[in-house]
């Protein structure tokens, strides 16, 4: 039994949909972005398998522009909710509607 | 035979840590979760033959995105959130857009992969995607990109330091 | 390929079966009588005041934030560094060498930038 590409497509399919219930479930802010990094993880997951599978380098090189746009997407994206929570004290994303008022 | 084996039993640790990192109510916890994936699909890359990625998935993930987490979690001191709570119709929803995402997603797997090449064999894989290929590619093809992603880590930077240090009240 | 990671499984397994034998032994074979006070965090000193999750300082988020940058950046250069002796022998040493060097520099501007701001002064 050979390991086929399909099954790392699934798994990263999984995770993915397991990343976007995050998303939608959950209302504090810090674990919507932990649930965006899986979707992210998923993603990378089935670029490397894509990757591996055509024997191309590619795959592999956007997997780096990924995790490096996530890093700078969580340093930039935890400062602001620093400072969302130095505002308001919370982090829960149906509390916070600067624009309702 | 080893590689199916390992294949599963990395699949079963990723997707159990997922779903801690998404039922877990204190925010600590679910950041552990979350390292518990991104170890076993550090491993997966392993099993991909993909050692470099999967080195710098936990240098970069496990080692330096994660810790920045915790550190914001117990900066803010966040207690632990209620309970998912009941079914509402809004999670009723929202459950049934994952669910529908999942379906889409293994749908477009059942019919356009059919003839889904099995993986290159490993030695050929490997060889192919060296770390040394990739630093071909990455300084001739992908030049022009890897100087703007220096732009947006320097936009990170100044961003954050700038968002963090501010006094707002 | 996969089979030369089976000396760091088995040394993985090893470690972790023999940090959990020895707690689970300890626990086993050790007397276990608690009382009120041997429980208490300090037998013999003041009792703790408040609560242990104390709330930490914004500047840990800062430097673990200027690491991840820096830690992307080596990331990128290792690759280049391995291939710089094919790009020597292509002759093209010197392109890849100042395309690297412009990377470095352009992340260089947010390390000054950070220094001015007092991004990595701890007090």
């Amino acid at each position: 039994m050979d390991l086929a590409l399909n099954w790392y497509l699934s798994l990263s399919a999984v995770l993915f949909t397991i990343g976007v219930l995050g998303v939608l479930l959950r209302r504090n802010a810090i674990v919507i972005f932990l649930s965006i990094e899986l979707m992210l993880n998923a993603v990378n997951l089935s670029l490397v398998a894509f990757s591996q599978a055509f024997g191309d380098v590619d795959g592999q090189i956007l997997v780096f522009f990924v995790m490096s746009v996530a890093a700078a997407e969580a340093a930039v994206g935890l400062a602001i909710v620093i400072a969302l929570f130095r505002n308001k004290l919370t982090v829960n994303v149906n509390e916070i509607n600067l624009f309702r008022g | 035979m080893l590689e199916p084996f390992l294949f599963f039993l990395f699949a079963v640790l990723a997707v159990v840590g997922a779903l801690g990192m998404l039922i877990s109510r204190n925010p600590v916890q679910s950041a552990l979760w979350m390292v518990m994936t991104l170890f076993a699909v550090a491993c997966l890359y392993l099993t991909l033959n993909a050692q470099f990625i999967g080195v710098v998935q936990i240098l970069v993930y496990a080692g330096a995105i994660m810790v920045l987490f915790l550190f914001v979690i117990m900066l803010l001191n966040l207690e632990a959130t209620p309970r998912l709570g009941g079914l509402d119709w809004k999670k009723g929803v929202a459950f049934v857009l994952g669910v529908a995402v999942l379906a889409q997603l293994l749908v477009i797997l059942s019919l356009r992969l059919n003839a889904a090449p099995t993986l290159l064999p490993a030695a050929e894989a490997a060889d192919a995607t060296s770390v040394e290929n990739l630093g071909l590619a990455l300084l001739t093809e992908h030049a022009f990109s890897l100087e703007i992603i220096g732009v947006l880590l320097l936009a990170a930077t100044i961003g954050a330091v700038l968002l963090a240090k501010k006094r707002f009240v | 390929m996969l089979t030369d990671f089976l000396p760091l499984f088995i040394m993985v397994v090893l470690a972790a079966g023999l940090a959990l034998t020895l707690l689970k032994l300890a626990e086993w074979l050790g007397p276990y009588r608690p009382r009120a006070v041997k429980s208490s965090p300090y037998e013999s000193g003041m009792d703790p005041v408040g609560t242990a999750r104390e709330r930490y300082s914004v500047k840990f988020y800062l430097v673990a934030m200027i690491f991840i940058v820096f830690d992307v950046e080596i990331v990128f250069m290792y690759p280049w560094a391995v291939s710089f002796k094919t790009f020597l022998e292509g002759g093209g040493g010197l392109a890849s060498l100042a395309i690297i060097g412009v990377f470095i520099l352009i992340l260089f501007v947010g390390l000054i930038y950070d220094i001015k701001k007092g991004g990595l002064d701890w007090d």
